[in-house]
């Protein structure tokens, strides 16, 4: 189990929190930007970061040691590969630093780049790969390092859409089958669904919620958590002086006539409508507020007119 | 606007030509005897020569002069990359108090000509023995090619991500492993181009050369400039000698050419 006790992420800000990640577990860290997600990436890797706190491995505190020898690996947002070794060194960098045998150091190289796909590539230099290939590259020297916990930060938003999707499902295959702390931070909601066992929601260098994700998104605990798990934002409103929120999502467009007790309605100014064939956003003002709706499909709006729209009330969340 | 090939070509052209024909006349006078240099003029050398390069080859007053600026041209290079790379690393890499004025006043030391520092050296050389010495005129000349090649490796480390420094850690590299094996490889062309920079000022400097160097260690631009014997000026001979004092500069912009262009941007080029 790793810990992080006590940390600052950002300077001058008194938010300082501790929070544990399991062993065999993804943990997704979500944050916007300038959240902190990088320098708690850095913190635990030791490297040179404005970030405090203390951090332990298994009740070992790691505070003492270099990153050098920190059983942790990392790999970064941007393509990082060493540009003037080949592929093949490049992932077998881990492996020669800890002086392994010839045998053990082509063995695993030659395993792990069939797993990522880049075995055809073994002799080639980064610079003569795709970015998504350069990536894959940089994530197998992480896992050949065999590190008790690995750091990705956002290790897939330079990609493209497609890249991005296909490397996705092979990263979450791989990542399961290990025993690490897996620590995955994003600023998009989907990566915490479709990677995290468990997800730590970062605002501001605060630590906001944490949980399994599902969890977390039934039972948001502020308007941030709920906002940061929304794409695009929640919706608010006042019922009895409370702050209440509905997902876009969870908004329905209604025919005519009220609807059952079950439900709240609302009207909504339309202000703006976008689609793209399959999924169609409206957005619009209601009760003062600019609201957001999602829906499948397009749908027959058109701006300035009004809408009536309602929402069950078991979506409905209260703060 | 009209395309017009053949112009832009012969304008070329006969650029290329102007700029050549000092070195063709150059090269053309080391291969005549002085009688033919002074007698008509003609675009190609009537009888041709290499007696003004035996001479060179077999006087050690000549050679002897090669060898001398070749040895201080040597150290003061190896000295100013010894001294400049990890100066650069530092001022690339880490934020410390007065870095960007240390940085500053480095280059300061280029702005002032080579001139005044002549009476410290001399006087400074003599008193420590080392007048007289190659390491003398290496060690002056120093200090206009440290603060070159400081600035421009800073330009080419900085542009090194620092992420691979620290890939390089966390992989569990000791520095000098990663510096060994991966940031001077990937560096190769900026200190390629460092080296002729350093070579070049070094190679054809004359004021501090001749003023630290006396009979024993006299450097070729100083032998040259003093060929004037009573019977007059040798003219082949002082053409053979500065054809071989082009050539090395020659090999070493051939060594360096691809990275050249990226040296004249001091790095800024990715």
């Amino acid at each position: 189990m790793l810990s992080v006790n006590n940390v600052c992420l950002i300077p001058n800000e008194d938010n300082v929190f501790s929070h544990s990640f399991a062993r065999g577990e993804i943990c997704v860290v979500l944050g916007a930007n300038q959240s902190g997600k990088t320098n708690l990436c850095r913190l635990i890797a030791g490297l040179n970061t404005r970030a405090r706190g203390a951090v332990h491995l298994d009740d070992k505190s790691l505070e003492k040691l270099s990153p050098r020898a920190r059983p942790v690996s990392m790999v970064y947002q941007a393509f990082v590969n060493y540009p003037n070794l080949t592929v093949f060194e490049n992932i077998a960098s881990p492996l020669i630093a800890r002086k392994a045998s010839n045998e053990a150091v082509s063995k695993s190289v030659t395993d792990l780049a069939e797993k990522l796909r880049i075995d055809p590539l073994l002799h080639r230099l980064p610079s003569e790969l795709s970015g998504g290939q350069q990536q894959r590259v940089a994530i197998a020297r992480a896992l050949a390092q065999d590190a008790q916990v690995l750091l990705l930060d956002e290790p897939l938003v330079n990609l493209d859409f497609k890249l991005r999707e296909a490397l996705e499902v092979e990263l979450r295959e791989l990542l399961r089958a290990s025993n690490t702390v897996v620590i995955y931070t994003s600023s998009d909601p989907r990566d915490a669904f479709t990677h995290g066992d468990q997800l730590l929601l970062l605002d501001k260098g605060k630590k906001i919620q944490a949980g399994p994700p599902l969890q977390v998104y039934e039972r948001p605990s502020s308007p941030t958590a709920m906002a940061l798990l929304a794409d695009p934002d929640i919706n608010r409103f006042y019922r009895d002086g409370k702050l209440c929120a509905l997902r876009p999502e969870h908004i329905e467009l209604v025919g005519a006539g009220p609807t059952s007790g079950n439900a709240v309605d609302f009207h909504m100014q339309v202000t703006a409508y976008e689609t793209n064939g399959d999924e169609s956003f409206v957005h619009g003002l209601v009760e003062g507020a600019e609201w957001v709706l999602r829906q499948r499909g397009m749908l027959p709006v058109n701006v300035g007119q009004t809408l009536q729209i309602n929402a069950a009330l078991r979506d409905v969340v209260q703060f | 606007m009209m395309n017009r090939p053949g112009l832009s070509r012969g304008v070329l052209i006969v650029y290329g030509l102007y700029l050549l024909l000092p070195l063709y006349w150059l090269l053309s006078m080391s291969l005549r005897s002085n009688a033919d240099i002074q007698g008509s003029f003609s675009l190609l050398p009537p009888t041709l020569t290499l007696a003004n390069f035996a001479e060179i080859f077999s006087n050690p007053v000549w050679y002897e002069g090669f060898a001398n600026s070749l040895s201080y041209v040597a150290i003061n290079t190896l000295i100013s990359l010894a001294v400049a790379i990890p100066a650069a690393y530092a001022f690339s890499r880490y934020r410390f108090l007065g870095d960007k004025q240390l940085f500053f006043w480095l280059l300061t030391n280029r702005m002032a000509p080579p001139a005044v520092f002549l009476l410290p050296f001399f006087q400074l050389y003599s008193a420590v023995g080392l007048f007289d010495t190659p390491l003398a005129v290496a060690l002056a000349h120093c200090l206009f090619t440290v603060p070159l090649a400081v600035w421009i490796l800073e330009g080419f480390f900085s542009g090194v991500p620092t992420e691979l420094d620290e890939m390089a850690q966390i992989d569990g590299h000791s520095f000098l492993y990663f510096f060994m094996r991966v940031f001077l490889p990937i560096n190769r062309g900026a200190i390629g181009v460092t080296l002729f920079f350093c070579f070049m000022f070094s190679w054809v400097e004359l004021l501090l050369a001749r003023t630290l160097s006396g009979a024993s260690s006299k450097p070729i631009v100083v032998v040259m400039t003093r060929t004037v014997s009573a019977s007059g000026v040798d003219w082949g001979l002082l053409a053979a000698a500065g054809v071989l004092t082009v050539l090395p500069g020659v090999l070493v912009v051939w060594f360096v050419r691809k990275d050249l262009v990226k040296g004249f941007a001091l790095g800024r080029v990715s």
